[in-house]
């Protein structure tokens, strides 16, 4: 009884674990230029990324590997050998299948002189980390980080003409009228000042003239009259009158 | 004294159920068969319980209708009939799209094996749906379901589900966004499935050449959704599932591959809350303007005036069944418009009062008729649209400023002329000499 309980154990354990592991073989990259000579030219290694790539605008990366069952290691086709490129600043990502051949061989070519339309927009600064994705329905399904690389910049994404108002919208501000413009006060009181001149003159020839007159003339002191003096010059002509 | 406690229970769970929609509770459920009503048991009790009025309905009945009489019978419909090509004469796309546009809300399960007319309507939403017969497929993470079943974590970041929730269920049809703002992206794909046909490893290359054949490329990716609100310019909400098993009872208690019980229930809790306006719902109260230092609005406002412009603004709390003043909007902005805004500044919660929304600032030097414009749009909230109309003129005859420095040799000028015709009217009239008058009177005289 223990002994058939162990064995259902075991199977059960067994089950859960049953699906074989897919893993790589030799995969490589070589990044050519458009005259066909040869930048760089490196196998990928899982367990440590190589260093980023970078392709120009007229480059020609070229990816071969085969997809290989991990213990028995004989070729494999999966149902799903995709590669992803994605943008971690931008989150945009495109999706690139690659044909696999039965025996498990496959080779994917990137020509930046006509790029696949499943190439997400890249920036110029942040780079699209590639992983490929094999799943199959007879075994486990695996991801693996292959590489960091830097395409050259690309159109961005196509924007709605609303989207800008979903949005916060840049602030408008007035620019107004300059206020209206006056002399300064100092010159203001100045000319005020001016206009009072005649004013002085008057007051000036005014204090003259009374002093010019006042021995020659009856003062009306409180309004009583007070005699003129006696002695007049005799050229005056008071003195003739 | 149990008894009284028992009542007060009863009470308070009645009261704290009352999670009911901002629009109205009476739901219209299309199902393909009145039996499947236990599917999705779990679903639909939730409704009950928060509160709305479930109606149930097969494609093909004639009644209830969702539209009669031009008025529209019900405040939400629910389409959860995939698998019916025949619906009954009030249930086309048009009369769908009419139903939005009068205010219900709307919450569709796409088909996944036939083209029925809802695979027609969804285009009209932006969304771009897959070759016909092409499931989801997913290969990841490892598990014992088949692979049209796919667990997807909901994105932690979205206003509308609750942060943290479990991964769900889905099996359905993916769709592509098309390029429409009033989209409202709620759960995407997994970034490693894709929409095929094949059961067996042998379909690869037929995965491969689908890339190359139709327009779209591959079906693949986290740019695919799964279910899309849609936001209508009239404020009504349309919900678009890629799959009716979401919501099913099967879903909502499958473990999942790590072992912990799916967030199914949680999240299709917050995706009706969401289409049937019970979260995230906001609304103007009021809108009020007046000059600096007056409290009342003016019928016409003077160029470079100082006006202080507030807004009063709710948000619908589902729990109380009530609209609160929300004071969370950090981004909203009033623009001054005529024909083209002259002035957008941001409009910044009042602090103190709660609801309030209020900016200061100087009218232009333009006059003409103006208005104040509040249009604040965002992904998942209601539309906030209000627009006040205001004229502005420029001064009356006495509203420029006077007595100007530049005028002080003038107001001199006046003054001292004035004062020197009184003066001199003065000493003219009283300085006659009398004296001299009689001497002339005497010589003349003696003459």
């Amino acid at each position: 009884m223990s002994i058939l309980s162990f064995c259902l154990l075991s199977l059960l354990v067994v089950s859960g674990t049953d699906a074989a592991k897919l893993s790589l073989q030799s995969p490589r990259f070589t990044i050519s230029s458009s005259n066909a000579t040869q930048l760089r030219a490196e196998p990928i290694s899982l367990a440590q990324q190589p260093a980023p790539l970078t392709l120009g605008l007229t480059d020609v990366l070229k990816l071969t590997f085969q997809v290989i069952e991990k213990d028995e290691g004989k070729g494999v086709q999966p149902h799903q050998t995709f590669l992803r490129f994605y943008d971690k600043v931008s989150g945009e990502e495109g999706i690139q299948p690659i044909r696999v051949t039965p025996a498990g061989k496959a080779k994917f070519e990137l020509n930046m002189a006509r790029p696949p339309t499943s190439l997400p927009p890249t920036t110029s600064s942040d780079p699209l980390s590639v992983s490929l994705l094999l799943g199959s329905f007879e075994y486990s399904p695996v991801q693996f980080d292959m590489f960091d690389i830097y395409l050259p910049e690309s159109q961005p994404a196509p924007q709605h003409p609303d989207e800008a108002t979903f949005h916060p919208l840049p602030t408008i501000v007035h620019t107004f009228r300059a206020e209206q413009k006056l002399p300064p006060r100092p010159i203001s009181a100045t000319f005020a000042a001016l206009v009072l001149a005649p004013w002085a003159v008057l007051l000036g020839l005014t204090v003259k003239l009374c002093r010019d007159v006042a021995p020659f003339t009856t003062i009306y002191k409180g309004w009583g009259i007070v005699r003129p003096p006696k002695k007049l010059i005799p050229s005056t002509p008071l003195a003739q009158a | 004294m149990f008894s009284r406690w028992t009542l007060v229970t009863l009470l308070g769970l009645a009261l704290s159920g009352a999670a009911k929609s901002s629009t109205g509770d009476s739901v219209l459920v299309v199902l393909d068969s009145i039996s499947d009503k236990d599917n999705f048991s779990q679903f639909f009790n939730g409704l009950t319980d928060k509160g709305y009025d479930l109606t149930f309905r097969s494609p093909k009945d004639a009644k209830p209708t969702i539209i009669e009489d031009d008025v529209a019978q019900f405040s939400h419909v629910v389409l959860f009939s995939p698998d019916s090509k025949n619906y009954a004469q009030d249930i086309t796309p048009q009369s769908l799209v009419t139903l939005l546009e009068k205010g219900s809300n709307l919450l569709v399960a796409l088909p996944s094996k036939k083209q029925t007319i809802i695979t027609s309507l969804a285009p009209e939403f932006s969304l771009i749906l897959p070759p016909p017969g092409t499931p989801l497929v997913s290969h990841f993470p490892e598990r014992d379901t088949p692979v049209t079943v796919v667990p997807v974590t909901p994105p932690s970041s979205n206003p509308i589900l609750t942060p943290n929730t479990p991964p769900v269920w889905f099996s359905g049809v993916p769709f592509a966004y098309g390029n429409n703002p009033l989209l409202v992206p709620i759960l995407n794909a997994p970034a490693e499935s894709f929409a095929a046909d094949s059961g067996s490893d042998s379909g690869a290359d037929a995965v491969v050449e689908a890339a190359d054949k139709g327009g779209e490329g591959l079906w693949a990716g986290s740019q695919m959704g799964l279910v899309a609100g849609f936001q209508a310019l009239g404020g009504a909400r349309a919900t678009w599932v890629g799959g009716v098993e979401l919501f099913s009872d099967e879903y909502a208690q499958k473990e999942l591959p790590q072992g912990v019980k799916p967030g199914n229930t949680q999240f299709t809790s917050d995706v009706a809350a969401w289409t049937f306006q019970e979260s995230l719902a906001l609304r103007i109260d009021n809108v009020t303007h007046h000059l600096v230092g007056e409290t009342g609005p003016r019928e016409t406002y003077t160029i470079n005036d100082n006006v202080v412009f507030t807004a009063h603004i709710s948000k619908y709390n589902s729990g109380k069944s009530a609209w609160e003043p929300y004071s969370g909007i950090t981004d909203m902005q009033l623009e001054f418009t005529m024909l083209d805004p002259h002035i957008r500044t941001s409009l910044p919660p009042a602090t103190g009062n709660p609801g309030e929304y209020s900016v200061t600032f100087r009218v232009p030097d333009r006059h003409g008729v103006f208005k104040f414009i509040i249009d604040y749009k965002r992904k998942g909230w209601t539309h906030l649209q209000s627009s006040t109309v205001v004229p502005v003129v420029p001064p009356r005859h006495d509203g420029y400023p006077r007595f100007l420095s530049a005028a002080w040799p003038y107001y001199i000028g006046a003054i001292s002329t004035s004062i020197g015709f009184v003066l001199f009217s003065t000493l003219w009239l009283a300085g006659d000499d009398r004296e001299a008058n009689k001497k002339f009177a005497k010589t003349t005289k003696t003459e």
